[in-house]
């Protein structure tokens, strides 16, 4: 699995191991982990750009196209305040919502 | 015929995914299109950190597709996906884990390998349960095992015999008595064996008797979180000594099974007690269940 800046603050086995439980194929379930992470990474992304300026948002996603991960969180940590809670926050909320998908998806 | 199930998680996820995207596009156009003129000049060698523009979203299991994946339906391993989720907790350097970390790696590996396993088991722990682990040398199972008996087999001795025996013996003594009393249980445990550092555990000096009860040939499972590849073991030896840098030793056997043979012979590797209590759970290598 590619590492991305925020890797090491959001876990997203949670969801794989729930659709593990499920009556899916390997390529179903992959697909399906594929996606989350996805929408993960997309929230995160909305969320970091959100807090940036229009200069700092050219820099970050320099970096963010580099994959220079150091670099993303001195950047992120001079620029924002409490970063790390809000992708932390960011990504809990819609890891809630796609289990509460995943609960309803039980029901079809 | 695709699970309902599936069909419903994919349709609502492409759709999120669609609304996320659509967002960040319209909110951040502009940075983007510079980024996007601007990408020659800065050679940035790849977008792929962004991962704007490709998407499996687009490459849902339908239609066509379908057919192409029930075909490779058996390329994919499950250890495909043990490696993912551990990926997603393990830190880039080989540390000491948190134990909220310890804890998700305790579910992932319980999970993917059908047997329950966790860093502490009756209230007792070793000091770490991600480190590295270097080759350690053969045992000798009973008086007068030598190179030349302590094989079971020619593809064995072709495999192993390079190791060499150690010149000590186990930190629980001989397995067994004497040849004539060596059992598969002997074999085995000499064949999967660890060494780990018990006289690190928390609180060691005070609960010595207790921790050497504990530790005797307990069974651990052994995870190269790289390849998730993986091993059920027992603790057949102390060490190595702190200034090694390793963590744990693994057999030969043990060291080969995981792949870390090569030219360092030392990585990264996870170690959780197994809780069975009826020793249900057989020695040597396990596959993930799902």
């Amino acid at each position: 699995m590619k590492k991305y800046f925020y890797s090491h603050v959001v876990e997203t086995s949670s969801i794989s191991l729930t659709l593990a439980d499920m009556d899916l194929t390997k390529e179903e379930r992959k697909h399906l982990i594929d996606l989350a992470q996805e929408n993960l990474h997309h929230a995160i992304l909305e969320a970091v750009l959100s807090e940036l300026s229009e200069k700092d948002k050219q820099e970050f996603l320099v970096l963010l196209a580099s994959d220079e991960h150091d670099k993303i969180w001195k950047l992120l940590s001079e620029r924002v305040d409490h970063i790390e809670d809000k992708i932390k926050q960011t990504a809990q909320d819609l890891k809630k919502e796609l289990h509460n998908d995943i609960e309803e998806s039980k029901k079809q | 015929m695709q699970n309902k199930q599936y069909q419903f998680l994919r349709n609502k996820w492409v759709r999120k995914h669609r609304d996320l995207a659509e967002k960040l596009s319209k909110k951040h156009r502009s940075s983007f299109q510079w980024l996007s003129e601007n990408s020659k000049q800065l050679a940035l060698g790849s977008l792929g950190g962004l991962m704007i523009l490709t998407s499996p979203v687009n490459k849902g299991l339908t239609g066509p597709q379908v057919k192409i994946a029930s075909e490779e339906a058996q390329k994919i391993d499950n250890k495909v996906f043990l490696i993912s989720d551990l990926s997603s907790i393990l830190p880039n350097e080989v540390r000491p884990l948190t134990s909220e970390e310890e804890s998700r790696v305790g579910e992932i590996l319980s999970k993917t390998f059908g047997m329950k396993v966790s860093a502490i088991l009756n209230e007792l722990r070793l000091n770490r349960s991600y480190g590295l682990i270097g080759a350690e040398q053969h045992l000798r199972r009973y008086p007068g095992d030598t190179m030349s008996t302590h094989f079971d087999n020619p593809d064995d001795s072709a495999n192993y015999y390079s190791s060499g025996i150690a010149p000590g013996l186990g930190a629980w003594g001989y397995f067994a008595t004497s040849s004539s009393h060596m059992t598969l249980e002997d074999s085995m445990r000499e064949k999967y064996y660890i060494a780990v550092q018990t006289f690190l555990a928390p609180d060691f000096n005070n609960k010595v008797a207790i921790y050497r009860d504990f530790f005797r040939f307990r069974k651990m499972l052994v995870v190269n979180p790289e390849n998730g590849k993986a091993v059920v073991t027992v603790i057949g030896d102390v060490g190595p000594s702190e200034w090694t840098g390793k963590h744990l030793g693994g057999s030969p056997e043990v060291m080969k099974h995981l792949e870390r043979v090569d030219g360092a012979m030392k990585g990264p590797v996870l170690y959780y007690f197994i809780d069975d209590p009826n020793d249900l759970i057989p020695l040597g290598p396990v596959e993930p269940v799902q």
